[in-house]
């Protein structure tokens, strides 16, 4: 295994970013028809990154280290020093984001009316953003974790401003300024950490962090880096730029987001102060999470509880997600994290329904609770759809969000930080509230007028695939959490 | 044999059936659920004769390994009676509803749901894994919040969304002492727990016990956490109140005695928690107390039902604060059986009377019995076993409880005055259900219609039916009692 073998979904999906350009064009001038030719070109790079991601995880697993370190040093790449991490954690979040990703972009090409052409370069960003996000998750030091990052997020914002609409270049604008706060951040820690140890590896900072007696000053450094990724993750009171990029966003792009960039902000926050900062060993940061957990939570559900407008509303669910995760890793038990990883799938997979679901409401007009009065009699498979994303947020059996939220309020019970089980259960219960008011709306109230709506059809395919991986998974959670039970292990080291 | 599997899953592969053979017609889709679950209740009778000899019947198959939990199917004699008295209901309130929903719209989603709502009413008796039985807990939840919403009356889906909240946040206390419970022992059966548990530190234990109590308290409906229920019972549909009121509060009762008291509570060394009892005794009586003034005062005919019916669950509490004396929790679970068949006969009476007259305030009804003869004999025998009249079925069972309770004050006298107070609340039973079957059936009539008469064919049919179930449970209550006590008596 070399470092192209784990660059090598990363490199697929750049080069079909680039080519998409061309090829829509070309297939414009033809006759053939533009939207599936699409989905035929995001699920072949899709594929193809698939199985790249199946080669090198046969390779991982049929070897009997846990964690691989890559490093370039070999190759014709040595100067960059570039440093890899292969392990069970990054090969299932990536095989989550090939999943959710691969159904929210096939979404945004099916969500274009086909009179509107089809934005080759929103594909294209999609495209490419993927990539990035995968090969972020594989970087095993911290500057190609930022350099991947960094491209992440600028891509992310292009997306956010796609609608070129006043709101949607303000929230890209705010969206900038925090990513440019938080790299500058990430930065200036990134570069004590090098003066101080003389290299950005993981491994080797850990090691250094283990041996010194003296380490307040790259203490400070790693507060400034894991300060610049709560940014980057939203956590509050970082997290004024999400609700707005959210609600900006087309709805594909938001169900993207939410589902690659904001899961995979969380999984570099684990790695980061796990993995780095394993408490106590290092620093007992354990309590100072559990305070922004609870903030986090509390705001983010109070918030969405506040608001009119759906996709806010959802916008805000996801800071409350985070706020859940954060409980998982505070508790530093295998059950909270493995809770953890199995929520990050979840998450992704719940918030992109419920913005994919959106989508088709708002492009008929209808943004507010208001607006959905009686959609659950005129569109009853989509709203449906609903109802199962917001169930399963609310931790309803049967939904894979209930087994989530389970692991992840048993695994704080016997940590130190145990009163964090019952805000996490109030705010649990607060949520369930705000996501039964949709519900009433949607099949309670009386319809606003008699208009005969027809089902979207093609739209309702990635919505139920998302629906069905849902249940099967809160029926069977088995399924991840086998691959998972060994995982937990290998994060802390 | 997969006996329970089968059992449990029937009605859940039967959904796609009935929902598609609803849309071409209603009623056999109905009839198509209150086979299946026939058939469930007669494989759950292929049980008892094992159950009564080697005491319980287990099936495990593999689920969540990494949580501890194996798809765990379990049943002894309490869980059995009240499987059975479950899939009896929701067979007369399937059949019950081919006449009774027939002007409403989206039935085959009516029955999709009752279906899929049949699971978890069946499943949170049959099972000993913790979180196989919250999947269940759920189950009752979700369909119901539908089924209450959308078929009901009036401000339906504002009740449904009380019932919801208060419930769902009830239920992620119960989901919270799972959570502990699988923290502290590495398991979810409730049985290999109860073992490990014994060595917990008692003081963890209290947290643990007080946490599922809320919860189960909540489902229950025990004063002051008994909200939502009247709402909740009165704007539903009639089959689903009798399946509300008879099962799904029941399960709360059946759920304080399996988790809180068996596996919680027995867990604790005997000189901690004798408190605990007290209390549950205490809000026992109040709620016993609370539901019949409030039944005596209202005019409303289901609320009456739905206030009666938490005074009845204050019964089932104080009978479970017996424990462990055998009389009194078998009276308690007796109890559970008895006014599930009898209060679902009630609430389907009701729903006739309302069917027919189009009135639900008791003050304006009235010699209903003339016209409406049938409806009337089944109601009285559902009311007058309310009341506990021998020899209907509740007097069987509020018999046991009140020797269990006496035999309890004997041995230990903070039981007395508790005892003597739920002797004068069943005065106060008596009294509201005489005022109800007056006021309906009895009194002069005001409703100056001719064209009042006995509902059609399926209504009749299930009320005649659940009649005869209470009648029989009155006078030969033995293979309950023998069932139940095979338990209790250990």
């Amino acid at each position: 295994m070399n470092v192209i073998g784990v660059l090598l979904p990363t490199i697929v999906f750049t080069v079909c970013s680039i080519l998409t350009v061309p090829l829509l064009r070309l297939v414009r001038k033809s006759k053939l028809d533009p939207q599936r030719f699409m989905v035929a070109w995001i699920l072949l790079s899709f594929s193809v990154a698939a199985f790249s991601v199946f080669r090198l995880a046969t390779e991982y697993f049929g070897q009997s280290q846990s964690v691989l370190q890559i490093s370039s040093a070999d190759t014709i790449l040595a100067p960059l020093s570039t440093v890899f991490l292969v392990d069970t954690v990054s090969v299932y979040m990536v095989i989550a984001y090939l999943v959710v990703g691969s159904i929210s972009c096939l979404y945004g090409v099916l969500h274009v009316n086909p009179k509107e052409s089809l934005s080759e370069r929103y594909y294209a960003l999609l495209l490419i953003v993927t990539g990035t996000v995968i090969a972020a998750t594989f970087s095993g030091d911290l500057l190609t974790l930022f350099i991947f990052w960094e491209a992440t997020t600028v891509g992310s914002c292009f997306l956010v401003a796609y609608k070129k609409s006043r709101e949607s270049l303000e929230a890209a604008l705010k969206y900038l300024i925090m990513v440019i706060i938080a790299s500058g951040f990430i930065i200036y820690g990134l570069s004590l950490v090098y003066g101080l140890t003389g290299s950005l590896n993981f491994w080797v900072v850990k090691q250094v962090l283990l041996t010194t007696g003296n380490t307040h000053l790259l203490l400070v450094a790693f507060a400034f880096i894991v300060a610049g990724y709560a940014i980057e993750t939203a956590i509050v009171p970082f997290h004024m730029w999400l609700p707005d990029a959210y609600t900006a966003a087309p709805a594909s792009a938001s169900a993207f987001l939410s589902a690659l960039v904001d899961q995979g902000s969380y999984y570099i926050l684990l790695r980061v102060l796990l993995f780095i900062l394993t408490p106590p060993a290092v620093v007992d940061w354990r309590f100072t999470i559990a305070i922004f957990s609870a903030l986090t939570m509390t705001v983010g559900n109070l918030f969405a509880l506040a608001q009119q407008n759906v996709k806010r509303m959802v916008s805000y669910v996801c800071i409350a997600d985070i706020g859940y995760n954060l409980i998982a890793i505070t508790s530093l038990t295998s059950i909270g994290l493995n809770g953890n990883l199995f929520f990050f799938f979840v998450a992704a997979m719940e918030t992109a329904l419920a913005f994919m679901v959106i989508g088709i409401f708002n492009k008929m007009g209808l943004e507010n609770l208001e607006d959905l009065s009686g959609m659950g009699r005129k569109m009853p498979l989509t709203s449906l759809a609903f109802v199962c994303a917001a169930l399963s947020f609310s931790g309803v059996p049967l939904f894979a969000g209930f087994i989530a939220k389970y692991m992840v309020f048993t695994s704080v019970l016997q940590s130190s930080v145990a009163w964090l089980a019952l805000v996490g259960v109030c705010n649990s219960v607060l949520q369930s509230a705000y996501l039964l008011r949709v519900i009433h709306y949607l099949f309670a109230k009386a319809p606003k007028n008699d208009v005969v709506i027809e089902e979207p059809k093609k739209l309702l395919v990635p919505i139920y695939l998302l629906v069905i991986i849902i249940i099967i998974l809160g029926i069977f959670p088995a399924l991840a959490l086998d691959l998972l039970s060994t995982a937990s292990i290998s994060l802390i080291l | 044999m997969q006996t329970l599997l089968i059992a449990l899953l029937l009605p859940a592969l039967s959904i796609p059936v009935i929902y598609g053979v609803g849309k071409k017609s209603a009623k056999t889709a109905a009839l198509f659920l209150a086979l299946i679950s026939l058939v469930s209740l007669s494989l759950l009778l292929t049980l008892i004769p094992t159950v009564l000899n080697e005491g319980q019947y287990v099936e495990s198959y593999y689920w969540i390994p990494t949580l501890g939990s194996a798809f765990t199917l379990f049943v002894d004699g309490i869980s059995l009676s009240l499987a059975i008295v479950t899939l009896i209901l929701v067979a007369a309130t399937t059949v019950y509803s081919i006449n009774y929903m027939e002007e409403k719209s989206s039935l085959p989603e009516y029955y999709a749901l009752m279906s899929l709502l049949t699971i978890g009413l069946v499943g949170v008796f049959i099972t000993s894994n913790l979180l196989l039985f919250y999947f269940c807990w759920e189950l009752m939840l979700v369909p119901t919040y539908f089924i209450i919403g959308g078929w009901g009356y009036r401000e339906s889906f504002a009740a449904a969304f009380k019932f919801f909240i208060f419930t769902h946040a009830g239920a992620i206390f119960v989901l919270l002492g799972i959570g502990a419970i699988y923290m502290l022992t590495g398991t979810l059966d409730i049985f290999q727990a109860q073992a490990i548990l014994a060595t917990v530190d008692p003081n963890v234990l209290t947290w643990v016990l007080a946490s599922f109590t809320i919860g189960f308290a909540v489902k229950m409906a025990i004063v002051p956490l008994h909200m939502w229920l009247p709402d909740a019972h009165s704007e539903a549909p009639a089959p689903m109140s009798a399946l509300l009121s008879g099962v799904i509060i029941g399960a709360g009762g059946y759920a304080i005695l399996r988790i809180s008291l068996g596996t919680v509570y027995s867990a604790m060394p005997p000189i901690v928690g004798n408190e605990f009892l007290y209390i549950l005794s205490f809000f026992g009586v109040l709620s016993a107390f609370y539901g019949s003034f409030l039944a005596l005062a209202e005019t409303d005919i289901k609320r009456i039902i739905a206030y009666s019916s938490i005074s009845h669950m204050g019964y089932i509490l104080f009978a479970l604060s017996l424990f462990p004396f055998a009389e009194g929790i078998t009276g308690g679970v007796l109890h559970l059986v008895n006014h599930a068949a009898s209060k679902g006969l009630l609430f389907l009476t009701a729903g006739a009377v309302m069917h027919q007259t189009g009135v639900r305030d008791i003050k304006e009804m009235g010699g209903l019995a003339s016209k409406m003869p049938l409806t009337a004999i089944a109601s009285a025998v559902a009311a007058f076993s309310i009341g506990g009249i021998p020899p209907f079925a509740c007097f069987i069972s509020e018999f046991h409880i009140f020797v269990g309770a006496v035999t309890a004050a004997g041995s230990d006298g903070s039981y007395f005055l508790p005892t003597v107070l739920m002797l004068i609340a069943t005065v106060f039973s008596l009294a509201y259900v005489l005022r109800y079957f007056w006021k309906v059936f009895l009194e002069s009539p005001k409703l100056q219609r001719d064209d009042i008469k006995d509902p059609h064919i399926f209504i009749n049919i299930a009320m005649i039916a659940l009649a005869a179930f209470v009648v029989i449970l009155g006078i030969y209550p033995g293979i309950f009692i023998d069932l139940i006590y095979a338990v209790t008596s250990i």
